[in-house]
């Protein structure tokens, strides 16, 4: 637990210092601002790239529009830009060798590992709860409507998700040498689980369905208990991939 | 007493092997030096000794302690300075020292003082400095700082003067010396000027055995003779010949080679009863030797000798 605290520490100023933070934080702020304002500009967009000559009629857009373009920001490239940002996070230090010196010293390997998915989880949580935050609060300045009751109901599935995310970069940040190959792994995994979601039957325990219907969830069409099962088996997948990267990284070469 | 024992250690990487069932046992309180070619397996060893690589046959003891692939206890014992030490570039010395007294156990209060005597003794400055301005030089006084913060039983140091330039290196190798009977030093190096100069044992590796071991002064006295450089001028060499032939005949000269322009014998007996010889030899032909001087048995020709 002490090596934990002071691994911890020292992945923390790193995040600081080297402005891993801001930069990660910056840009899911960003996020937050561009969600309601696509979503309030969008109609306009529509109507002018079209010209004065076609006549359409478009809906008011709601804060359900804004929710919908928040969430399709976050998992088309929000998750992305997060395994980018942590995908060399064990594998760099091992290819640098300054792990060396730590373990030498008595450092256990499972702090290393346990330290690294717990500043993944942190930043990823901070930065998607802040720009939840910034979107909650401009949605709730430019629309004035009642659609989106259960804003917060909606995001719980997605947090889950990504602990489960986070799990997949550690472990394939400690399973290859290179971030490239541990980024494609992570990106692989989503695919495999997109591509798994095509079998109906699996479906309701897929991950997947985490990020997929929280839209749904936030207008009350979608019950969260509906998500029972994808949140067990994140859970329990989010183990699975921490106790292997434990392992991997006990028998790794340093 | 030894601190460190290596029994019948083998470590192959596929079908080849890189330390083939080395002996070793360093005892307490020398300086031990670790010679071999570039790639003959020092680093493999250190890393065997650190728990850092698996050993495919064989045991390591630390202290009496059984060495552990992964997270072995016997690294309490030890402080280890790798060839080219890595640091998080974004602390300050101090910073980086505290992480490592951190995980070592070292008190808050003792830390704090032990840093500072540290950061003194390898002759850094304490200031707000990132370490990604370090010098390599900088960098490998605070290797050595890191290496004795948790004052090792054992310090492992990895070539650690290969990359310095040399007042670096001297002033290294001065804080390595300043060191000796304090704490025992298991020192890897393929300069054996650095090992001649702090080194009171040695050990040389070639081609995945240890080939050599003992102490410097036995290793110099089992694997050379002593010898005398001897040039005269090129119309004298004739004659240098003949004498030296009839010394071999004799039996007071081994062997002697032309090195240069100058003539090298190996001999056994007395250097003076041998050298007065030479002399009077040289005024019964009428010359006289340019240069006539005693070497003294080096690492690096016991070393050529025992790689052969």
């Amino acid at each position: 637990m002490r090596d934990i605290v002071i691994f911890t520490k020292k992945e923390w100023l790193e995040a600081w210092r080297t402005k891993k933070l801001l930069l990660i934080l910056t840009v899911f702020v960003f996020f937050g601002i561009l969600s309601p304002l696509i979503a309030i500009l969008t109609p306009e967009i529509l109507k002018s790239s079209l010209g004065d000559g076609v006549q359409i009629s478009l809906p008011e857009p709601t804060s359900v529009d804004s929710w919908v373009q928040f969430y399709k920001n976050l998992t088309q490239i929000g998750i992305y830009l997060l395994a980018i940002f942590f995908s060399s996070s064990v594998n760099g230090e091992v290819k640098s060798g300054s792990l060396i010196n730590l373990v030498t010293k008595g450092l256990s390997r499972s702090a290393i590992i346990t330290s690294k998915f717990i500043m993944i989880l942190l930043l990823s949580v901070a930065a998607i709860l802040l720009s939840f935050g910034v979107t909650a609060a401009y949605t709730s300045v430019y629309f004035t409507d009642n659609a989106s009751p259960h804003i917060f109901l909606a995001l719980i599935p997605f947090l889950v998700f990504i602990l489960y995310f986070s799990s997949i970069i550690i472990l394939g940040s400690t399973l290859f040498k290179s971030g490239y190959l541990s980024l494609l792994f992570s990106l692989l995994m989503i695919g495999l689980m997109y591509l798994m979601n095509i079998v109906e039957s699996v479906r309701a325990y897929n991950p997947i369905m985490l990020i997929g219907e929280n839209v749904s969830i936030l207008e009350g069409i979608t019950e969260l208990s509906e998500m029972n099962w994808a949140i067990v088996v994140s859970l329990f997948l989010s183990a699975a991939c921490f106790f292997i990267s434990i392992k991997v990284m006990d028998r790794k070469k340093l | 007493m030894s601190i460190l024992t290596m029994e019948k250690v083998t470590k192959s990487f596929g079908n080849q092997k890189i330390l083939d069932g080395i002996d070793l046992s360093i005892p307490k309180g020398s300086v031990y030096g670790f010679i071999g070619m570039n790639g003959a397996g020092k680093t493999t060893t250190m890393k065997l000794i650190l728990g850092l690589e698996e050993m495919t046959e064989g045991k390591i003891r630390i202290n009496g302690e059984a060495v552990t692939f992964g997270n072995t206890k016997t690294n309490h014992h030890t402080g280890y300075l790798p060839d080219v030490p890595d640091f998080y570039g974004f602390m300050t010395a101090r910073e980086y020292l505290k992480l490592c007294g951190q995980i070592t156990g070292i008190s808050k209060k003792v830390l704090s003082v032990k840093i500072q005597e540290m950061i003194q003794k390898v002759g850094l400055e304490d200031n707000k400095k990132q370490i990604r301005t370090y010098s390599r030089g900088m960098k490998q006084r605070l290797g050595a700082a890191q290496a004795l913060l948790n004052e090792p039983k054992l310090l492992i140091c990895d070539e650690p003067t290969s990359a310095l330039d040399p007042s670096g290196r001297r002033e290294f190798l001065d804080l390595i010396a300043s060191l000796k009977g304090d704490i025992t030093i298991l020192f890897s190096t393929h300069i054996l000027d650095d090992v001649e100069r702090i080194c009171d044992q040695v050990c040389i590796l070639h081609k995945s055995k240890i080939v050599a071991d003992g102490m410097l002064k036995e290793l110099k006295s089992r694997y050379t003779s002593p010898q005398i450089e001897i040039q005269v001028d090129q119309e004298s060499e004739s004659f240098l010949v003949t004498i030296l032939n009839q010394l071999i005949e004799e039996q007071k000269v081994q062997s002697y080679l032309k090195e240069n322009d100058a003539y090298v014998l190996s001999y056994t007996g007395n250097y003076t009863e041998l050298a007065s010889r030479l002399f009077d030899q040289c005024k019964t032909s009428s010359f006289v030797p340019t240069l006539f001087r005693k070497v003294e048995p080096s690492l690096e020709r016991i070393f050529l000798e025992v790689t052969k």
